[in-house]
């Protein structure tokens, strides 16, 4: 059994265009014994705002694997104002984890002082933009960097908004200049939710701004009604659907980190490593496609200069 | 067109409250408010979740329905008020103190409290402990001027019941033990802090740990020791320094010139 170690000083390595897995402390030690073949990983930064066995964990794993820290307390989309001693503790948390990439949600968890634990959809209007272009911009002054922030999965959409969620990500990122973690689940599952093109959402998305994207598994459930609706639950295997998703993304996007996300009825590690694994593989196909698709750049600069010559 | 504030509020109220009028009126058309209801589900079954791993004692004593019940009827009282669950539940032991269902388990509040206790040790900041050789430069005059900085994750507790001793049965699962537990047997005064095999949970003679109190409360070692009756004050003080439990201290003003 490896055992912990103190605080380290080696600077951990920005996180790269491959595969990563969330980290949960189910996890902790099995990653120390058995330094899983995945390039990075991500935590949520709130469960790491204490100190004692969680933080000494992930210090000792920052040594071996670049970190993420994704935020899911901070509530962008709060109408009042965004908690100073919550940005506080996150910039705690960053200041010692020292993360390659940092990220939040487009959603809202807090009104009225009171925190209400989960990521509830935002009407999509231009006050709700305007909100959360605040709130993004005070975020990165105060962390002095750029952050992603991630689009919803979302069950209800309210009637009175009018922007595309789409066009509401793109316009955060452009006004703000923070970055898009795109969760392909989220947009599978609410493509579904409320009928929308999935393909085209993704095609909507400024490609310099997606720094990220998140892979995980959602269930399906019947409503009174009689319709369906797809919950976000992180508990099971990436769907076909998904995957295929993905693809899509990756031609798009080109390799981005990409993130195999696990929150409930925690598999062991091996699962989550081969669902990271098939991510890689896939990314590694569409480089391979756009490399076979287009001439490398430089060849073409090397016959234009003979040519010239 | 409702404010951004207004959905909040509407919404908390639907989650929260379960009054979905004003959050349903601002659904389109054909949309039921059972969509409501798998967020009103998620909010619900993440709050319990935190309770959960925070009072598991509890949970085991009175069982997971009897819990997830209490819980139901607590979170629309009293809410998170920040997004660190880790430290939700703080008034959960006043709550069960008044909770009628759980009047016979006379000692449930205290499992309660020192749970939240252990909880709060688990979860405290790191610090590192007081360098003793500061403290040995003092010079001797001021020593007794000294209060110390509790460690973050130092608690005392002096409860009515033995919660110690309920708490380490249940979650041992070790029902002799628990069968075995005198739960009128009187108060007992525990100190809770962190050490490197997780949260500790020790029972103090009462003047020792009335001394504790008062040092971790801030009182200077010559208050403390004025207070103490029938107690080795020098060995204690040892004791609590050995084992890190200060990790700062000041000398009180009358000692002027003192570095603190």
């Amino acid at each position: 059994m490896t055992t912990l170690s103190p605080a380290v000083t080696t600077p951990p390595g920005p996180i790269p265009a491959k595969a990563g897995i969330g980290l949960r402390f189910q996890h902790h030690q099995a990653v120390l014994d058995a330094a899983p073949d995945v390039a990075w990983m991500e935590v949520h930064t709130e469960n790491y705002m204490g100190g004692g066995t969680p933080l000494a964990y992930l210090d000792s794993i920052r040594r071996d694997f670049p970190i993420s820290l994704h935020g899911v307390g901070l509530s962008l989309g709060s109408a009042e104002g965004l908690d100073a001693a919550h940005i506080e503790r996150i910039r705690k948390v960053a200041e010692r984890i020292e993360p390659g990439l940092m990220s939040e949600h487009i959603a809202w968890s807090v009104v009225d002082g009171t925190y209400l634990a989960d990521l509830l959809p935002l009407p999509m209007t231009e006050e709700a933009l305007a909100v959360v272009c605040r709130h993004v911009d005070q975020v990165q002054s105060a962390l002095r960097r750029r952050i992603l922030v991630e689009n919803p999965s979302t069950y209800l959409r309210f009637a009175h908004s009018t922007i595309p969620e789409w066009e509401f990500m793109a316009a955060v990122a452009q006004r703000t200049g923070c970055g898009i973690l795109c969760d392909v689940n989220n947009i599978f599952v609410s493509a579904h939710n409320h009928g929308f093109d999935a393909a085209a959402y993704l095609a909507a998305l400024p490609v310099a701004a997606v720094g990220e994207v998140h892979l995980a598994g959602h269930s399906v459930r019947a409503l009174a009604d009689g319709s369906t609706v797809r919950i976000d639950d992180h508990a099971s295997r990436v769907i076909a659907e998904v995957w295929a998703l993905y693809r899509i993304a990756l031609a798009q996007f080109g390799a981005v980190p990409t993130l195999i996300e696990w929150d409930n009825d925690i598999p062991p590690l091996d699962v989550l490593v081969g669902e990271a694994a098939h991510a890689g593989t896939l990314m590694a196909e569409a480089a391979a496609r756009a490399a076979a698709a287009a001439p490398p750049a430089a060849t073409e600069r090397e016959a234009a200069h003979a040519h010239a010559a | 067109m409702p404010t951004l504030l207004e959905v909040q509020r509407a919404m908390r109220a639907s989650l929260v409250d379960r009054d979905d009028a004003a959050a349903a009126a601002m659904l389109p058309e054909g949309v039921g408010a059972d969509r409501l209801n798998i967020y009103r589900n998620t909010v619900l079954i993440g709050l319990t979740k935190a309770l959960s791993l925070c009072f598991p004692a509890v949970r085991r004593l009175v069982g997971a329905d009897f819990f997830e019940g209490a819980a139901g009827l607590f979170i629309p009282q009293r809410p998170p008020r920040a997004a660190w669950l880790d430290r939700y539940g703080a008034d959960f032991p006043d709550f069960l103190q008044h909770f009628a269902p759980a009047a016979t388990l006379s000692y449930l509040p205290d499992v309660a409290r020192l749970e939240w206790a252990v909880n709060l040790a688990l979860h405290a900041g790191d610090a590192a402990p007081l360098d003793l050789a500061r403290l040995a430069a003092l010079a001797p005059e001021h020593q007794a001027s000294v209060s110390f900085v509790p460690h973050p994750c130092l608690s005392v507790l002096r409860l009515d019941h033995p919660a110690d001793d309920i708490w380490r049965a249940v979650l041992d699962g070790d029902d002799a033990a628990l069968a075995a537990v005198n739960a009128d047997a009187g108060p007992v005064h525990l100190l809770i802090e962190r050490g490197a095999a997780g949260v500790e949970v020790l029972r103090l003679a009462e003047p020792a740990w009335c001394f504790a109190r008062d040092l971790v409360a801030g009182r200077t070692i010559e208050a403390a020791c004025a207070a103490a009756a029938g107690v080795d004050v020098q060995a204690l003080l040892a004791e609590h320094l050995a084992a890190g439990r200060f990790i700062d201290f000041h000398v009180a003003k009358a000692a002027p010139g003192a570095a603190a």
